[in-house]
């Protein structure tokens, strides 16, 4: 039932929005506050004078940029990787006429659930067996066991939406099935392929149990590695972690806020039936 | 543009399609959980050679043998060469002799001496050995026993003469009996345990408080996202200006890795500079600001809040999405037949979105139940181990310790908790969970 919004509604919502929002409200007015001030009177809203001397610490005392370089080429290849696999089984399973296909999204939807801490110590040896500890694929390999299930069982639900009409009548055209996948059926699944590599690829920049484990040097660790350590054995230096968070958390929003339609769909694609 | 040859029948192809990502999952989902499994089985410790190794039988590592074999012989030599006193000589000599036969014999079994010298020569050109049946030479088990137990007594021995000289030589036998300490250690204990991993485990206090904690927050914490994000997505599900500046920032907190809103909040509790400590103070909530990362009620509290606060708004949209699947008319017809508010949620809203619900419910069960980040990073499992969550505790086993043996005991017992979980869910959620992704 569609009702009217009226001002409390408004009221709610702006309240709503407010604390969903407060903490990174208060990080950001933390980050651009004079170091004396975040120790000196940490509860004013607004310090002395805007400074952005903690930004400076948090980009020099640590190698942020590169935290940031490092999560985006590994969740860009682990995306790329998870969707190229995940296209073909989805499509596969919800087009062609093969067996078992209960057993295989069976498979697909129980690896899902697996907790990474109860294949840590495996993938722990066999990345050090064989030299990949501080690599890129070193990360990218054990990320396939979050994204390719997460992968395929999102695009096995857009791929169900495109009508089979267009199939038959390429069929009827003498198109190989392969060439119906490639010409027919990914061109229309464009956009659904498009949202499952955004929600991959957020999957992928907010892992920590791996990353945490399997690169320790300083210049291969990922965003929520090297940010949960900025902290030292003594003293917490909140403003460079306030300035390091505000800095890390921008191409996320921006991510979130070009494509806030996209995720939604992928989001709930997965969960209810349309 | 047909090429007629390289086709494959739809049937074929549609193996051909599937194969990729089965292999994979094969090999970096099911695999790993049956080598947990195994090494849950043994007392398998990084940080102990002789115990770094899954060992079945009586095993020598070949590399620490020939390695620290070559240090013992030019030790020996070196010290025959400098020594003036008799008793030292003496005792030197003895002990070259004694390890000499035993090296000897322990050649003279089937293929150990061209393994041995194949990994001397590897070692002394400083690589690592990297084939493993190489490294690893199953030995005789009273050989074995006999042969460390000597090397044992002369390592102990020669500390003991090392302290009665000075000097130079004081230092040089000293570090002959560590040398000696170092290769009786390439002999690997056997170390298969069976359950005993298990067994011990299940009678330490610590796993059951660490299983009732991981309960606690994910019950807690689910169950109010549930409820706060149900009332959400009702008030919110109709049209209004700015609905997508409002889906936005629900997203988020959901978007931004765990780890970092960890941090944030981290720094939103703090005693002396945390804001929300500091506000909770203000209304009387706590009665001091430290005691939200200091007290174990303070801490939970504060573990169970964060995880509201980041997943209450996802809950809600999810649910939100359900709501909008549900037909107007069922409302209105509702409304003509007399039905309030409270009977139109009760019979029409909650039964439309049962599946919703449950399907939501089940993931998040799941993805609070192996909680890790999060806590990790919030308190460290603190304080005194009150929000140690199961998963934390199997990563300080494992990574902590490097002991993989018990630590992956304890990752196979969250893998049994996730899977009953999952069990008991689909049970209820039945087929639906799998419905319409397999017609055709």
């Amino acid at each position: 039932m569609q009702r009217k919004a009226g001002p409390w509604f408004y009221l709610f919502l702006i309240v709503f929005v407010f604390l969903v929002m407060f903490p990174f409200l208060w990080i950001f007015l933390t980050s651009i506050k004079p170091l004396g001030d975040i120790f000196g009177s940490p509860f004013a809203w607004f310090g002395s004078g805007i400074s952005f001397q903690s930004y400076e610490s948090a980009l020099t005392t640590r190698p942020l940029l590169r935290y940031m370089l490092n999560s985006f080429i590994v969740s860009g290849a682990t995306t790329i990787l998870a969707i190229g696999c995940a296209a073909f089984t989805a499509y596969a399973v919800t087009r062609l006429p093969i067996r078992f296909k209960s057993v295989i999204l069976g498979v697909v939807l129980a690896s899902s659930m697996f907790p990474p801490i109860a294949i840590i110590s495996p993938i722990y040896d066999f990345v050090t067996d064989f030299g990949l500890r501080n690599t890129y694929p070193g990360l990218v390999i054990p990320y396939i066991t979050i994204s390719l299930p997460l992968a395929i069982w999102i695009l096995a639900t857009f791929f169900q939406n495109i009508p089979y009409s267009l199939e038959e009548s390429a069929k009827l055209d003498g198109a190989t099935p392969f060439q119906t996948f490639r010409k027919i059926i990914l061109p229309l699944a464009a956009p659904g392929v498009f949202t499952t590599a955004i929600l991959v690829f957020i999957a992928a920049w907010n892992e920590y149990l791996f990353a945490l484990t399997i690169n320790t040097k300083d210049a291969m660790k990922t965003v929520p590695v090297g940010i949960s350590l900025y902290q030292s054995q003594y003293s917490i230096p909140w403003g460079d972690i306030t300035a390091a968070t505000v800095l890390v958390t921008i191409p996320i929003v921006i991510i979130v806020l070009i494509f806030q339609r996209r995720i939604v769909a992928g989001l709930t694609s997965g969960s209810v039936k349309g | 543009m047909s090429k007629r040859r390289f086709s494959l029948s739809e049937k074929q192809l549609g193996y051909a399609m599937v194969a990729p990502s089965l292999i994979l999952i094969a090999v970096i989902v099911l695999w790993p959980i049956m080598l947990s499994f195994w090494n849950s089985l043994f007392d398998y410790r990084l940080n102990d050679p002789s115990l770094s190794q899954r060992t079945l039988g009586s095993e020598i590592n070949m590399e620490r043998y020939a390695d620290n074999y070559d240090f013992v012989n030019k030790t020996i030599e070196e010290i025959l060469a400098e020594s003036s006193a008799e008793e030292v000589t003496n005792e030197v000599e003895t002990i070259q002799q004694g390890i000499n036969e035993r090296h000897n014999t322990f050649l003279s079994e089937g293929d150990h001496e061209e393994k041995f010298n194949e990994v001397l020569e590897t070692v002394r050109s400083h690589y690592a050995v990297k084939d493993q049946s190489l490294k690893y030479v199953s030995i005789d088990e009273s050989f074995k026993k006999d042969y460390s137990t000597y090397l044992t007594e002369q390592s102990e021995s020669l500390a003991s003469l090392s302290s009665e000289q000075e000097g130079a030589m004081a230092t040089r036998l000293s570090d002959l009996s560590g040398q000696i300490k170092l290769m009786d250690s390439s002999f690997m204990k056997e170390n298969f345990v069976g359950f005993g991993n298990y067994a011990q485990y299940l009678q330490e206090s610590r796993l059951w408080q660490s299983i009732g904690v991981t309960t606690l927050f994910t019950v807690v914490s689910v169950f109010f996202e549930l409820v706060l994000g149900l009332a959400i997505a009702l008030l919110i599900n109709r049209a209004f200006f700015g609905r997508g500046a409002v889906r936005a920032s629900v997203l988020v907190p959901w978007a931004i890795p765990t780890a970092v809103s960890a941090m944030i909040w981290k720094f939103l509790y703090d005693g002396q500079s945390g804001v929300v400590a500091h506000y909770f103070e203000q209304l009387g909530i706590i009665q001091d600001a430290g005691q939200l990362l200091t007290t174990s009620a303070g801490a939970i509290f504060s573990i169970i809040f964060t995880d509201v606060w980041k997943t209450t708004p996802y809950m809600a949209l999810l649910l939100l999405a359900g709501l909008q699947t549900i037909p107007h008319q069922l409302y209105e017809s509702a409304q003509v037949d007399g039905a309030n508010a409270w009977n139109r949620f009760y019979k029409i809203t909650l039964p439309m979105l049962r599946s919703t619900i449950l399907v939501a419910l089940l993931f998040r069960t799941l993805d609070a139940f192996r909680v890790f980040d999060l806590i990790y990073v919030l308190t460290g499992g603190g304080p005194a181990n009150a929000t140690e969550a199961v998963s934390v505790y199997a990563y300080k086993v494992l990574f902590a310790q490097q002991n993989f043996g018990a630590g992956s005991a304890l990752s196979v017992i969250v893998f049994i908790c996730v899977a009953i979980i999952s069990t008991l869910f689909i049970r209820f959620i039945g087929s639906d969970l799998m419905a319409g992704k397999q017609k055709g």
